[in-house]
């Protein structure tokens, strides 16, 4: 188990290494930089001079090969340095809006949860009766509807049928908790009910998988009750599965909420991102894909130990 | 004995296909239904010249935020332009850049999945690096900064949501792919001393088709989605040219009150086409390849 630990973790850093280079690369292809956004207002009245003197001053004459080693020793001291386009601190940026997005993620993990597990049991155990067809319906309708459209529509209900609006203004839960559930319960209603739907799919399938196996006509053949064979015995081995789409798929959420932010005008990590891009405001963007990357790269890794402490087929293979 | 010959009539190669389809519709009804809705989807993008009641780009000012009716079944938008007409000229949109980008992603997908799988060793790892670098950045992001770059005509559009759908594929073709390379089969042709690309097209490509179309018909839905989410936020198609996402952009939301219709059926357009992918894609999966998971 430890070797295996040791190689896992250290397959991370070539991948990340691989997301930074990307990335760097890719920006720095997108015509325009963040110089020429910022005076584009002024038509030209602004001279070269002025134009390569800001470039100096924000490090963008260097070239590129020294740009990159400086921003790869910054990380790796955690040094994210500060934004082009507002010069504020990367992490003050970010603080916030992360903060908002991650809870958004976890409110819909929360939600996604409650309604898979259920469903996609229920499905597994009445295959292809009336409820299994419903309950697919039900999940593959949900990788169907756009969640920003089903954002809308809630909007839409809430207005018309119950003349409210949810706030518009965020508020942290530190600070005001039923404010901040008012607003972002919406979005993560929304966003939910896709994720609901690919980890429904995943429940039924493991399930079916599960159910089909010795051990389990065995616990049955002995006489055990149903609910305790449901628990103890199956759900418990049809989990990892689950466990891997959810964790996923909850990576994924924290920066890839960007059109369901738009909708509820939400300031979060997405929107950042949309905007960061737009400027040209290369650190800032550096950051957010690395932020997100780097959730996503633990993430895996932290499934792949779980995997391989629950499963003791995973760390001797 | 000339009996038993006589009676073992040879099914011509038309009349197989109509019995498999026959097949595929009784034990699954629900890929058929599937089926069905993207039929109809493509007479719609064919044929909207003819079934479209207006012209779709066509602003009439007098018309403006109709509600349905007579003259516009499902009303107009802050234009005056006709909704149907949009959303039936908007399928021409979505299926172009939904069967371009999964058509492509799925296909060098496929390509890099087989390639990894036959040759092995250090090429293996170096792909799977690669593929492990792209899968790490979430879809819309990597679609986002690609359009960014690109510039967002439709051509780039499909490049842009065909990228984060290759790691996918390859992923998913290269486990089935290991298992082939081991066949008898595969020997044999090297033995005969065919040359790597030989192998690779002839012989192990046509035998992870199940994959690649469960793939393909899994990535649909998720490009038109993709598609939808980009021209959402005004990086995809653009003005005036009809697409679902676009049609819920700006004016759609800011008069959901007043004007609801605009903002409730290209979405729900959107959802019956990604739907019917879904819906045919499940059943296709199951009928060729059950032990496949997608999404």
């Amino acid at each position: 188990m430890g070797a295996y630990l040791v190689k896992r973790f250290l397959l991370m850093f070539p991948t990340l290494l691989g997301v930074a280079l990307v990335t760097f690369l890719l920006i720095r292809v997108i015509p325009g930089d963040v110089v020429e956004l910022r005076y584009s207002g002024d038509r030209g009245a602004v001279s070269q001079e002025v134009i390569d003197q800001e470039r100096a001053r924000i490090g963008l004459d260097q070239p590129v090969w020294k740009q990159l080693g400086t921003w790869l020793i910054g990380m790796a001291k955690l040094d994210f340095g500060t934004s082009m386009w507002t010069g504020a601190p990367i992490w003050d940026e970010i603080r916030l809006r992360f903060a908002l997005s991650l809870q958004v993620a976890i409110m819909a993990t929360i939600v996604a949860v409650l309604l898979a597990l259920p469903l996609g049991v229920l499905a597994a155990l009445k295959q292809d009766t009336w409820i299994d067809y419903a309950v697919r319906i039900f999940s593959i309708a949900g990788l169907a509807v756009p969640s920003f459209w089903l954002g809308i529509m809630f909007i839409l209900v809430l207005l018309i049928v119950f003349k409210w609006l949810p706030p518009m203004v965020y508020t942290p839960f530190w600070v005001d908790p039923w404010a901040n559930m008012q607003q972002l319960i919406w979005p993560a209603l929304a966003v939910g009910y896709r994720y609901s739907a690919v980890a429904t799919r995943m429940t039924r399938s493991a399930m079916l998988e599960v159910l089909r196996e010795d051990y389990i006509r065995t616990a049955r053949a002995k006489g055990l009750w149903q609910s305790l064979l449901l628990r103890r015995h199956a759900l418990k081995n049809a989990m990892l599965p689950v466990m891997t789409v959810v964790g996923v798929e909850f990576a994924f959420l924290i920066g890839g909420l960007v059109v369901t932010e738009q909708v509820f005008n939400l300031n979060g990590l997405g929107l950042l991102f949309v905007q960061a891009v737009s400027h040209r405001d290369y650190t800032l963007i550096q950051a957010l894909v690395m932020l997100v990357a780097g959730i996503f790269i633990v993430m895996n890794f932290l499934l792949d130990v779980a995997f391989a402490w629950l499963d003791p087929r995973v760390r001797y293979a | 004995m000339s009996e038993l010959v006589a009676s073992l009539d040879v099914p011509s190669r038309s009349s197989r296909w109509i019995g498999a389809c026959r097949d595929f519709i009784g034990r699954r009804p629900l890929g058929a239904i599937g089926a069905g809705v993207i039929v109809l989807m493509f007479v719609a993008a064919l044929a909207a010249p003819l079934i479209a009641p207006y012209d779709p780009v066509a602003v009439d000012f007098a018309a403006m935020l109709a509600p349905p009716s007579a003259e516009h079944w499902l009303g107009t938008d802050a234009f005056g332009r006709d909704v149907l007409s949009r959303l039936i000229y908007g399928s021409q949109t979505a299926l172009v850049v939904g069967f371009g980008a999964s058509l492509l992603g799925a296909t060098i997908g496929a390509l890099i999945g087989v390639a990894s799988a036959y040759f092995g060793g250090r090429i293996d790892l170096f792909l799977q690096r690669i593929m492990d670098v792209l899968l790490s950045f979430p879809l819309i992001i990597l679609a986002l900064a690609l359009v960014a770059i690109l510039g967002n005509s439709i051509p780039n559009l499909i490049i842009a949501i065909m990228v984060p759908m290759i790691p996918r594929c390859a992923l998913v073709i290269r486990s089935s792919a290991l298992s082939i390379r081991e066949m008898p089969y595969v020997d044999a042709a090297r033995a005969a001393g065919f040359g790597h690309s030989r192998i690779i097209l002839r012989h192990m490509l046509p035998n992870v088709m199940a994959s690649y179309l469960v793939m393909l018909t899994a990535f649909l839905g998720q490009a038109i989605l993709l598609e939808a989410s980009l021209s959402f936020l005004g990086l995809g198609v653009q003005e005036p040219l009809p697409a679902w996402g676009l049609m819920l952009r700006g004016a759609a939301v800011e008069f959901a009150e007043t004007a609801p219709w605009m903002a409730i059926f290209p979405g729900v357009a959107i959802s019956l086409a990604v739907f019917a992918f879904n819906l045919f894609g499940d059943s296709l999966r199951d009928a060729l390849d059950p032990r496949l998971r997608t999404q």
